[in-house]
């Protein structure tokens, strides 16, 4: 299909139907409304497009500034909107979590202001929270920004009424399905739920609507604890027929089955609202009765949050693959461990490759003359596939004290190396009065 | 009926089975007088055991020194110096108590911002000095010249997102001081770097870390040899014993803001809400009382954080393989829930607006720190006289006893199950980090509360004065009495 500017692309997002035999609900006709399909990739395209088209003109003639309260999707889609009509973005943010999101923004040229953490005695009258600091920053400045205020402006729910939710409508009616069961969405701004399911609601007013939040003090990047959502203007709590918590763990878990089990490569947001789905309707629907609509919102897609994942689960990236089996007791034991002084005479006579396997930092302030780093976690990697070092000469591991090492020299020893540890490892070094080589960081050089 | 909105605090089982021993706490009220601070210094003994635990199992070499600001008592101050650790002191009279408990000056580290009196007090008593700043830096060299060499850490302050501070060395300043350091070596030893952040926020510690090692690297490239990290204190408390009634009870303060529902402030207080057309916004002042992450989980977290300067290595990786060891000053995580505040009730009255005051007394600025609202329910006690109070749920204020307005000691309604009469007791829970010392004046001429200690034993709780306590007589004891959390007595 041919299309003449970006922002045609905005909404009219396909509605998937997920397989039953995959999420295990039997009443349950289960849709994902794939809001990645947006073009800059999210539900909140829709949001930044609805609350800048009418003002665009006015925004470009005054040369004013876009001042949002974003952290991620909302602020890359008024950035992108704003370059494209040379209108700049500042986005003010309690402190952006995730890596990636934060690189996409400054990619972009986003002024970025991120608030200090919450001082343990604070004084009321210097808030930092993030709405005060934008009027603050307003006043300061006046004409100089234009603050759409997501969490407040009406646009957003409008922009998920007359998008969102009349698209799922005409697409399920189109089937010749007449209305929604269940509606399932994280609340962030709580625009796209609530824009959505009065829409839904017109046509079929029994919609239950659940919305999805982060257990209290976890971390979900895009939706908000229930106690968060007090600050939120546009949140009504009344609205929702359940508010249902769901923890970082289970979001995740929740997005590599929607991943692996649906081919749904969405955020974490989108498995939050996909576990909440499957707990309250399996709770809801079981036992005999007439099949269930539900459809639940896919906010954006996956790969901006691959830190976040690994930081929460470190076991699902690699590393568990081929690893080398640990060494026994006994291999340990057999490995020869030097003195200083030893390693020293060997230096002089034998060649030896020596290998500190410390970080990069800790090598460059000071290694065993001679040395090369190889730290420890990239030493398993390698060990896996095979060691990469001459077996002509002896091999000689340098570690903080003389535990890794002893390790790493009884793995090289048993793939037949003449393998050996400095005991007491660069601490004993170092306090032998033996001379220490660095390496000046890059940065520092010059 | 719903129950009414409410803030059950968290108790140590050892102070809660204190509070539940009858005639306890109104036996030490009769014998020195009300109000009285109480101090539980096994309490202290159990968070440390705590903390050693989480260092013991991420980082070979640590120092913590217990940050003495937050709490006068010497009982405290003794059983730190008892269980090995050191002391931070912040002022001449901290540093003449830890002396006085027994702090030897290898076992004392002096922060905070210090005058010309007290650095010639300090060079050439061989404690370490936390230097504030350059000022600090060259009178501790010019001081020390030609007869003694001063160990130093270099506090830095600035780091990239995180509030301003009025404490240490901007970070643009660093490479100045490293200059002084390597001209002066002679009479500075210098020992590391040091950082002491206010807030909670994993993420700004973990970049002050960072910011820190990238230091260490600098100092290494002028020969200095930082062999410390201090990461400073600020672990924080856990106050509240359900977070979902502190909460509900927020929630409810809240709407009562906006005029719903019955009124739960005194006079105008938002506590730091801003109220505008859009409703109640932003962050009280009490936000603290929410924390349910205790200090064991924030350090714990801190250690296990990776680096993105690192390739991902934690913490506790590149710490350990530096050579570098952490020290900590932590002042509230170590005494949390290791105080408490008990006061008379004198009187009820009604105020003109038909709010309940409940006369106590003392004064806010005994049991709050810095005139912050506290966040935790005080619990009432039968007076010495004996017999319950009675009736049903009342809200009410609690007022204190100076001649001033402001001188209440909630300003947000409190819930009780019956109304107090003259001569019970309110005990106002964990009051031992900050509360008791930091603000408290002798206005009016009343004296400070007196400060007792007590020691549960063979089943039982003696009560002491607090100079009088003595740790060695405790510990032996300690480690089989002190029940876990949630054990019983
Ligand atoms: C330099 C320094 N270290 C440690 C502390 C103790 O902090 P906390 O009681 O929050 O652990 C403080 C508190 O003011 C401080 O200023």
């Amino acid at each position: 299909m041919r299309y003449d500017h970006i922002t045609d692309l905005i909404g009219n997002t396909p509605l998937l139907r997920l397989d039953p035999a995959v999420h295990g609900l039997p009443r349950v006709q289960l849709y994902a409304k794939l809001e990645f399909f947006n073009p800059f990739g999210s539900v909140k395209d829709r949001v930044a497009w609805g609350m800048l088209r009418d003002d665009l003109a006015g925004i470009v003639a005054g040369g004013r500034t876009l001042i949002e309260a974003s952290s991620g999707n909302t602020a890359k889609a008024l950035r992108i909107l704003g370059a494209l009509h040379g209108v700049g973005l500042r986005a003010v943010t309690n402190r952006i979590k995730v890596t990636e999101v934060r690189e996409l923004l400054q990619l972009f040229g986003t002024e970025i202001e991120e608030l200090p953490g919450l001082s343990e005695c604070p004084d009321p009258t210097t808030p930092n929270d993030v709405y005060s600091v934008i009027e603050a920053t307003m006043a300061r400045s006046p004409g100089t920004y234009q603050h759409l205020s997501q969490y407040t402006n009406e646009k957003n729910i409008e922009a998920h009424y007359h998008g969102t939710g009349r698209e799922i409508h005409e697409d399920l009616a189109r089937d010749g399905i007449g209305g929604v069961d269940y509606l399932i969405g994280g609340l962030g701004t709580t625009g796209s739920t609530r824009g959505t399911a009065t829409y839904l609601r017109k046509h079929n007013p029994e919609l239950r609507t659940i919305a999805v939040v982060s257990e209290r003090s976890d971390f979900v990047p895009g939706i908000r604890s229930e106690t968060e959502l007090w600050d939120v203007g546009l949140f009504r709590p009344d609205f929702y027929d359940r508010i249902v918590p769901v923890t970082a763990a289970r979001a995740v878990d929740a997005t590599v089955e929607l991943a692996t089990g649906h081919g749904v490569l969405a955020g974490p947001t989108s498995g939050a609202a996909y576990a909440a789905a499957r707990e309250v309707l399996a709770a809801e629907t079981a036992g005999d009765g007439p099949p269930v609509v539900a459809v639940f919102i896919v906010c954006d897609r996956l790969e901006p949050y691959l830190s976040y994942l690994r930081k929460r689960r470190p076991d699902l990236f690699g590393r568990t693959a081929a690893r080398v089996p640990a060494p026994t007791a006994a291999e340990l034991a057999a490995v020869p461990v030097l003195s200083p002084a030893q390693l020293a005479d060997l230096d002089a006579t034998a060649r030896p490759t020596i290998v500190d396997t410390r970080g990069a930092m800790a090598y460059r302030i000071g290694h065993v003359p001679g040395a090369v780093n190889i730290r420890d976690d990239q030493l398993d990697d390698m060990f896996a596939q095979g060691i990469p070092f001459s077996r002509s000469r002896p091999l000689v591991f340098v570690c903080p004290v003389g535990d890794a090492s002893t390790r790493f020299a009884a793995l090289a020893r048993r793939a037949g190396f003449d393998a050996m540890g400095l005991a007491g490892g660069v601490v004993a070094w170092r306090d032998a009065g033996r001379p220490l080589e660095s390496a000046p960081a890059a940065d520092l050089r010059g | 009926m719903t129950a009414p909105p409410a803030l059950p605090a968290k108790w140590h089982p050892l102070v809660r089975g204190f509070l539940d021993t009858p005639g306890a706490a109104q036996r030490a009220v009769h014998r020195f007088g009300s109000p009285v601070h109480l101090l539980f210094p096994q309490v202290f003994a159990d968070n440390l055991h705590r903390l050693q635990r989480v260092l013991d199992a991420q980082v070979r070499r640590y120092r913590i020194c217990y940050a003495h600001k937050a709490n006068r008592s010497r009982a405290l101050l003794r059983t730190g110096e008892y269980a090995g650790i050191a002391v931070d002191a912040a002022s001449p009279q901290e540093l003449a108590a830890a002396v006085g408990a027994g702090f030897t000056a290898d076992r004392i580290e002096v922060t905070g911002p210090k005058g010309e009196s007290f650095l010639r007090q300090l060079v050439g008593t061989g404690v370490t000095i936390n230097v504030d700043n350059l000022w600090e830096l060259d009178r501790i060299a010019d001081l020390a010249r030609g007869h003694t060499r001063v160990p130093v850490l270099l506090r830095v302050s600035g780091f990239p997102a995180a509030g301003v501070s009025r404490f240490g060395v901007p970070l643009a300043e660093v490479d100045a001081a490293l200059a002084v350091l390597a001209e002066q070596r002679p009479w500075l030893a210098f020992r590391g770097f040091s950082f002491h952040l206010d807030s909670g926020e994993l993420g700004e510690r973990v970049a002050a870390v960072q910011e820190c090692l990238a230091l260490v690297e600098r100092a290494c490239a002028r020969d200095l040899s930082p062999s410390v990290l201090d990461i400073g204190g600020g672990f924080r408390q856990v106050f509240t014993a359900d977070a979902d009634r502190f909460d509900g009870y927020v929630a409810a303060l809240r709407e009562s803001l906006r005029g719903r529902g019955e009124p739960m402030a005194w006079g105008g207080n938002t506590f730091g809400f801003h109220l505008d057309d859009t409703g109640v916004r932003g962050t009280p002042v009490f936000h603290k009382y929410a924390n349910t992450v205790p200090a064991t989980g924030m350090l714990a977290d801190l250690l296990a954080a990776p680096l993105d300067a690192h390739g991902g290595r934690t913490v506790a990786q590149v710490v350990a393989e530096n050579l570098l060891d952490v020290w900590l000053e932590p002042g509230k995580a170590l005494v949390d829930h290791a105080g408490i505040t008990v006061a008379r009730v004198e009187f009820v009255k009604r105020a003109a607006d038909g709010s309940v005051l409940v006369h106590v007394d003392l004064s806010r600025d005994t049991v709050t720190p810095a005139d912050q609202e506290v966040m935790v329910d005080p619990v009432v006690l039968p007076g010495p006289s004996g017999a319950g109070s009675g009736g049903a749920p009342v809200g009410v204020f609690f007022a204190g006893r100076l001649c001033l307005e402001r001188d209440l000691i909630t300003n947000h309604k409190v819930w009780l199950p019956g109304c107090p009469r003259s001569g019970d007791l309110v005990v106002f829970p964990n009051t031992a980090a900050y509360h008791m010392d930091l603000s408290a004046a002798s206005a009016s001429m009343h004296p400070l509360p007196p400060k007792l200690a007590v020691l549960h034993r063979d089943g039982g709780y003696r009560v002491c004065r607090d100079i009088e306590y003595d740790p060695v007589a405790a510990v032996a004891e300690s480690d089989r009495a002190v029940p876990g959390a949630g054990g019983r007595l």
